[in-house]
C-alpha cells in the first residue's frame, strides 16, 4: 500500500553504541517507509553487506535455526536500510536513510530522500538473557484456560442468582457495543503501518540478540588484513587446549556413565509418585452422583491435599516446557509467564514448608499446652457460653417478656443436647493432645496443612451449633410462614399457588374464627422463637467468619504472587504491563545537529517505554475473590434469608477457590502423557569440544566472542 | 491565583505527531514558582510537625515516668556515618527537639486533644499534605500509524497513568454530551474495539466544549492520513455529535450513550 503522507517511521534502539565511524544501518523494512533498525555495522561497504545478507554469511554460527527469526519477526529478510555518518557526496539508494550519530547526541538525525516527515521512535532494547521483554498487553500471571469451565459450573448450579444477573448485564452491554459498531461513521481499513505494531514489538524483543549475532559475524565481510599468532599466544592457546581436553574427558565420563542412571532413577521415582497421586486424586474427586459434593468440596484438608497433588502433577509438565525453551532463541518470549508461574509455585511451596516446619516444631513441642488451650476454648465458648446464653434467654432477657413455658421447653431441649455434647467432648479430651501432635506433624508438609486441619477441626467440634442453628431456623421459618398465611386469612385472602399471587377468598365464619385465634397465639409466641433463632444464627455467623479467615490465610499461602512481587522489585522489565510513549522536545535535538545548512525534514522524537505491571493487576484475583465473597454474604438476599429463617447457603467452594485453581490447568495431564513428556526431553547438547575451532575466513577470530581485537565492540 | 480554569497546550513537532495537554496550571511565572515552592515547604513542615506530635504522644504513652532528657544532647554532630552513631545522633536530635519550646508546645497542644481527635486531625493533615495536589494535568498523545495515548499526571508528576490504544483497535473518536449534576458536559470519547467501556479522554478535568472540539479536530487530522478533502475532513455537524435524551448521572450516561446515539441519528 503506497503511503501518501510521506511519513517515515524509524525505530531506533536508544542503547545502540554511538560512534563517529562510517557504518551501514541494517534492520527490518516493514513497509516502504517503516523501518526498524537492528544494528549498525561499521567499517564495511554497503554493497558487501547486501551480498553477505543474501548469502547468509552474517547468520553463520547461529546457535538455533535462523528461519525462526524470520517467522517470529514477520519478515522474510534483513535489509540494508541506509548508511550512517557518510558524507553527502556519496550516492545512495533513494529509499535508504542517511543517519548522523555523534558520540555526544543521544538522538540520531535521520534523513531520507522519500520522506517528508519523520518519526524517530527510540526504545531501550530488552535483554533477552535476563528474560526482559516488551509486550502490548499486560503479562498474564494466571492461566487463561478457565473461562469455559467456570461458565459451565455456573450454568450447572441453578442457585447462582448473582451470576445470572451478571450474565444478563453482560449480554446487554454486548448488544450496546454491537449497536455502537453500527454507528461508526467512517470505516478505515488499517494501513500496513498500523497493522505492523504487533510484529514490531516482536522485533524489539529480538533486537538485542540479532544485533549481537550480526556484530559477531561482521568480521567475515570483505577482506581483512591477516595476522598470524605470535609465539606467546600459541603457548597460551596450547595450554588452554590441554586443560580443556582433560575437563571434557572427565565431563564425558560423568555424562555417559553416571548421569543416565541418576536420571532413570529420578524419572521412575517421579512416575511412581504420579501414579500414587492419581489414585489419591481419584478418591478425593469421587462423587456418588454427579450433583453430589466430592470430598474436596466438603473438607478444607482434602482440598489442600488436592491442590498440592495437582501442583506436583503439573510441575514436570511445566518443567518440560521450560526446558524446551533452552533449545530455542532466548528472545522467544512465549514461555516467560510460564517461567514466572512455575517458580512462583515452587517458591510458595518452599515457603510454605519453611513456615510449616517452624510452626510444626512449635506445636509438637507444646502439644500438651496447645491441647489444653483448645479444650479450654472449646468448653468456654461452645459449651459454657451457649449454656449461659440459653439460660439467660429462659429468664426474661433484657426485660423482654417471653412466653415462659415455650422458652423453658426450647431451652431445656437445647441444654439437654449441649449436656450430651459436652460429655462427648469430655470423652474426646484425652485424645486431643494426640490430635494436636498429629496436626503439628502434618505441618512438615507445609503450614497450609495445619491451617486446613484446624479449619476442619473447627467444623467438626462446632457441629452442635450448626445443628442448633438448623433446628431453630426451621422452627422459626415454619412459624413465620404459618403467620403469613394466617394473616392472609385474617384479611380474607389467600395465596394462590398455581398463579403465585394473592387472591381474595370467602372463608366461613368458623374458619375465620379459628384462624384468627391461631394467628394471635402464634404471634405472641413469635418473640420467644426469634430470640432463640437469633442466638444460634449469630453463633453460626461467627463460625463462618472464622472459617473465612482460615480460608483467606490458606489462599495467601497457596497463591500469593510472591515471585512476581520480587521480580517487580528486582527487575520491573521482566513483568511488562504494556507500552507507553513519550514525546520529546525537539529543540535540543535540532541544536545537536551541528550542521545548520542541512535540510532536516520535520521530525518528532518519541520514546517508547515499557510499563511494568501494576500492583493492582498482580492482585487482581484477590480483588475478584473479595468481590465475590462480599457479593455473596453482604447481598440483600442473604439478609432476607436470615430474616426469613431460611438456610443461608455457604459460598460454593468452587467459586471461592477459583483463585486457588487459577495457577493450574483445567485438566491435568494423564500419567501416560507425563511419561511421554518426561521421556521427550531432548538429550543434553554435547558441549562442542574446544579443539574443533572452526576455521574462519580471516583466521583471526578464534573465538567468536570478544577476544579483544579492534573490531569487536563491547556492550555495557 | 494558583490554578486557572483548564486550558489547552498543543505540542506538534511534526504534522503527524501531536500532544494535547489540558492543565489547570497557569504559565509558570516567577511569583507562581515562588508560591509553589512555599507550598512545598509548608507541606514538608506540616508533615514534620505531625510526625513530631505523634512522637511526643508515643513518648508520653510509653515513658509515663517522664524521663527528663538528662543526657545533654550533644549537637556538635560528629558526622561519622556508622549506623550506631547515626542512631544515637538521631536520638539526641529527637530528644533535643522534644525539649525545645516548639516540642513542649506541641506536646502540650496534643495532650489537650482527646485521642480520637488527635488521630483524626493528624490523619487529615497528613492526607492533605501528602496526597492532595494543586494542579491536574491530563494529556492525549496522537501518533499517526501508532495510536492514541491518554495520560493523566499529578502536579508532582510522580504517578502517571497512561493508556495506549493502537490505531488498529480504535473504532471511533467522537464528542458526546452528558448531564452531570445540573450542567451539560461535552466530552471526548475513544471507542476501543472489543471493549465494553469507552475510554474518556480528560476524564477528571472534562474541559469546555471549545477545547474538546479543538482536540477532536486535532486528533482527526493527526491520526489518519487525509485521503481527499471530501471525506477526510471534519463532519462535526454531520451527526457524529450525539444528543442524549434523558438526564441522569454521569456514570449512567456513559453506559447509555449508545441509546442516545441512536435517537440522535434517528
Amino acid at each position: 500500500m503506497p503511503e501518501h503522507d510521506g511519513l517515515m517511521r524509524v525505530f531506533w534502539p536508544a542503547d545502540l553504541p554511538r560512534s563517529d565511524l562510517k557504518g551501514v544501518v541494517v534492520g527490518w523494512r516493514n513497509s516502504a517507509l517503516d523501518v526498524f533498525v537492528v544494528a549498525i555495522l561499521e567499517a564495511v561497504e554497503p554493497r558487501n553487506v547486501e551480498n553477505a545478507l543474501k548469502l547468509g554469511t552474517l547468520f553463520r554460527n547461529a546457535p538455533h535455526p535462523v528461519s525462526r527469526i524470520y517467522e517470529l519477526c514477520g519478515q522474510s529478510a534483513i535489509h540494508v536500510l541506509g548508511v550512517s555518518n557518510t558524507p553527502e557526496s556519496v550516492e545512495i539508494d533513494p529509499s535508504w536513510v542517511r543517519v548522523t550519530t555523534g558520540a555526544s547526541g543521544r538522538v540520531p538525525s535521520v534523513t531520507c530522500a522519500r520522506a517528508l516527515s519523520i518519526q524517530i521512535i527510540l526504545f531501550e532494547r530488552p535483554l533477552p538473557g535476563r528474560m526482559q521483554y516488551i509486550s502490548l498487553n499486560p503479562i498474564a500471571l494466571a492461566l487463561g484456560d478457565k473461562q469455559n469451565s467456570s461458565k459451565h459450573y455456573f450454568s450447572e448450579s441453578g442457585e447462582e442468582d448473582e451470576e445470572k444477573a451478571e450474565r444478563v448485564n453482560k449480554e446487554r452491554k454486548r448488544q450496546l457495543v454491537e449497536k455502537l459498531k453500527q454507528h461508526s461513521v467512517i470505516k478505515r481499513p488499517p494501513s500496513s503501518k498500523e497493522k505492523a505494531l504487533a510484529k514490531i514489538v516482536n522485533q524489539m524483543n529480538w533486537a538485542w540478540e540479532l544485533d549481537n549475532l550480526l556484530q559477531k559475524n561482521v568480521s567475515r565481510i570483505g577482506t581483512r588484513p591477516k595476522r598470524s599468532l605470535s609465539v606467546s599466544e600459541r603457548v597460551v592457546e596450547s595450554a588452554t587446549t590441554a586443560r580443556d581436553m582433560v575437563l571434557v574427558w572427565i565431563w564425558d565420563l560423568l555424562t555417559v556413565y553416571v548421569l543416565p542412571v541418576i536420571k532413570k532413577g529420578f524419572v521412575l521415582g517421579l512416575m511412581s509418585h504420579r501414579i500414587a497421586a492419581e489414585m489419591l486424586l481419584l478418591v478425593l474427586e469421587w462423587r456418588a452422583r454427579p450433583r453430589y459434593a466430592a470430598l474436596k468440596d466438603i473438607s478444607a484438608t482434602a482440598q489442600q491435599v488436592e491442590i498440592r497433588l495437582q501442583q506436583f502433577c503439573y510441575w514436570p509438565m511445566q518443567y518440560v516446557t521450560l526446558r524446551l525453551r533452552k533449545n530455542d532463541w532466548e528472545s522467544v518470549t512465549t514461555s516467560h509467564p510460564d517461567y514466572i508461574r512455575f517458580y512462583n509455585s515452587l517458591w510458595l511451596v518452599a515457603n510454605d514448608v519453611i513456615i510449616g516446619i517452624a510452626l510444626g516444631s512449635y506445636i509438637i513441642d507444646n502439644a500438651a499446652w496447645v491441647a489444653e488451650e483448645i479444650s479450654q476454648l472449646l468448653s468456654t465458648y461452645t459449651v459454657d457460653a451457649l449454656q449461659s446464653s440459653i439460660s439467660w434467654l429462659m429468664g426474661w432477657p433484657a426485660g423482654l417478656k417471653l412466653n415462659g413455658e415455650l422458652a423453658a421447653f426450647l431451652g431445656d431441649l437445647f441444654l439437654w443436647v449441649i449436656d450430651y455434647w459436652s460429655s462427648c467432648i469430655e470423652a474426646l479430651r484425652p485424645a486431643l493432645p494426640h490430635i494436636v501432635w498429629f496436626i503439628g506433624f502434618s505441618s512438615f508438609a507445609g503450614a497450609s496443612m495445619p491451617i486446613a486441619l484446624f479449619s476442619d477441626l473447627l467444623s467438626i467440634l462446632t457441629i452442635h451449633i450448626y445443628s442448633f442453628y438448623l433446628a431453630s431456623a426451621r422452627i422459626y421459618h415454619w412459624q413465620l410462614n404459618i403467620l403469613i398465611s394466617l394473616f392472609h386469612l385474617f384479611r380474607g385472602k389467600k395465596h394462590n399457588v398455581l398463579r403465585n399471587r394473592i387472591d381474595s377468598c370467602d372463608y366461613d365464619l368458623d374458619q375465620l374464627l379459628v384462624g384468627t385465634i391461631l394467628f394471635t397465639l402464634l404471634f405472641f409466641l413469635l418473640p420467644t422463637v426469634v430470640v432463640f433463632y437469633l442466638n444460634f444464627a449469630i453463633a453460626r455467623m461467627a463460625i463462618i467468619s472464622l472459617k473465612a479467615i482460615f480460608d483467606t490465610l490458606l489462599s495467601c499461602l497457596n497463591h500469593f504472587p510472591l515471585f512476581a512481587l520480587m521480580l517487580r522489585v528486582k527487575d520491573p522489565r521482566r513483568l511488562p504491563g504494556g507500552i507507553r510513549f513519550e514525546l520529546r522536545d525537539t529543540q535540543d535535538f535540532r541544536l545537536s545537529v551541528n550542521d545548520p545548512s542541512r535540510q532536516i525534514p520535520s521530525t518528532s522524537v518519541i520514546y517508547l517505554k515499557s510499563i511494568p505491571l501494576n500492583f493492582k493487576a498482580m492482585f487482581h484475583q484477590y480483588f475478584q475473590m473479595g468481590h465475590r465473597i462480599r457479593k455473596h454474604y453482604l447481598s440483600p438476599r442473604v439478609v432476607l434469608c436470615l430474616l426469613m429463617g431460611k438456610f443461608v447457603p455457604p459460598l460454593n467452594r468452587k467459586n471461592l477457590y477459583s483463585l486457588q485453581y487459577s495457577m493450574l490447568p483445567a485438566r491435568r495431564a494423564g500419567v501416560m502423557e507425563m511419561w511421554d513428556a518426561v521421556n521427550s526431553l531432548p538429550a543434553r547438547k554435547r558441549r562442542p569440544a574446544p579443539v574443533q575451532v572452526p576455521i574462519l575466513a580471516n583466521g583471526r577470530n578464534r573465538y567468536p566472542n570478544n577476544y579483544g581485537g579492534p573490531r569487536s565492540r563491547s556492550y555495557a | 491565583m494558583l490554578t486557572t480554569s483548564p486550558h489547552l497546550y498543543i505540542r506538534r513537532p511534526s504534522p503527524t505527531t501531536a500532544e494535547f495537554t489540558v492543565t489547570t496550571c497557569p504559565p509558570l511565572t516567577l511569583p507562581l514558582r515562588l508560591a509553589l515552592f512555599g507550598i512545598l515547604l509548608l507541606r514538608i513542615a506540616t508533615v514534620g510537625l505531625v510526625l513530631l506530635a505523634i512522637y511526643t504522644q508515643y513518648v508520653a504513652a510509653t515513658f509515663t515516668t517522664a524521663t527528663s532528657p538528662t543526657t545533654l544532647p550533644d549537637l556538635s554532630l560528629s558526622l561519622s556515618l556508622s549506623p550506631s552513631d547515626l542512631a544515637s545522633t538521631l536520638q539526641a536530635l529527637l530528644s533535643a527537639l522534644l525539649a525545645s519550646p516548639l516540642g513542649i508546645w506541641i506536646a502540650k497542644a496534643s495532650s489537650h486533644l482527646p485521642p480520637y481527635a488527635f488521630c483524626g486531625l493528624s490523619y487529615l493533615l497528613l492526607y492533605i499534605s501528602l496526597v492532595t495536589r494543586i494542579h491536574t494535568t491530563e494529556s492525549v498523545l496522537v501518533l499517526r500509524g501508532l495510536g492514541i495515548q491518554t495520560s493523566s499526571s499529578s502536579s508532582s508528576g510522580a504517578i502517571q497513568k497512561t493508556r495506549f490504544i493502537p490505531t488498529a483497535q480504535i473504532q471511533d473518536v467522537f464528542i458526546n454530551e452528558a448531564f452531570r449534576g445540573f450542567e451539560v458536559r461535552y466530552y471526548l470519547v475513544v471507542v476501543v474495539e472489543g471493549e465494553e467501556d469507552v475510554v474518556v479522554v480528560f476524564p477528571r478535568l472534562l474541559p469546555k466544549r471549545r477545547i474538546v472540539e479543538a482536540v477532536w479536530r486535532g486528533i482527526r487530522g493527526c491520526l489518519y492520513e487525509q485521503r481527499s478533502e471530501a471525506n477526510g475532513g471534519y463532519h462535526f455537524q454531520g451527526g457524529n455529535v450525539w444528543k442524549d435524551g434523558g438526564g441522569g448521572k454521569w456514570q449512567q450516561q456513559r453506559q447509555r450513550k449508545v441509546d442516545g446515539g441512536e435517537k440522535g441519528l434517528g
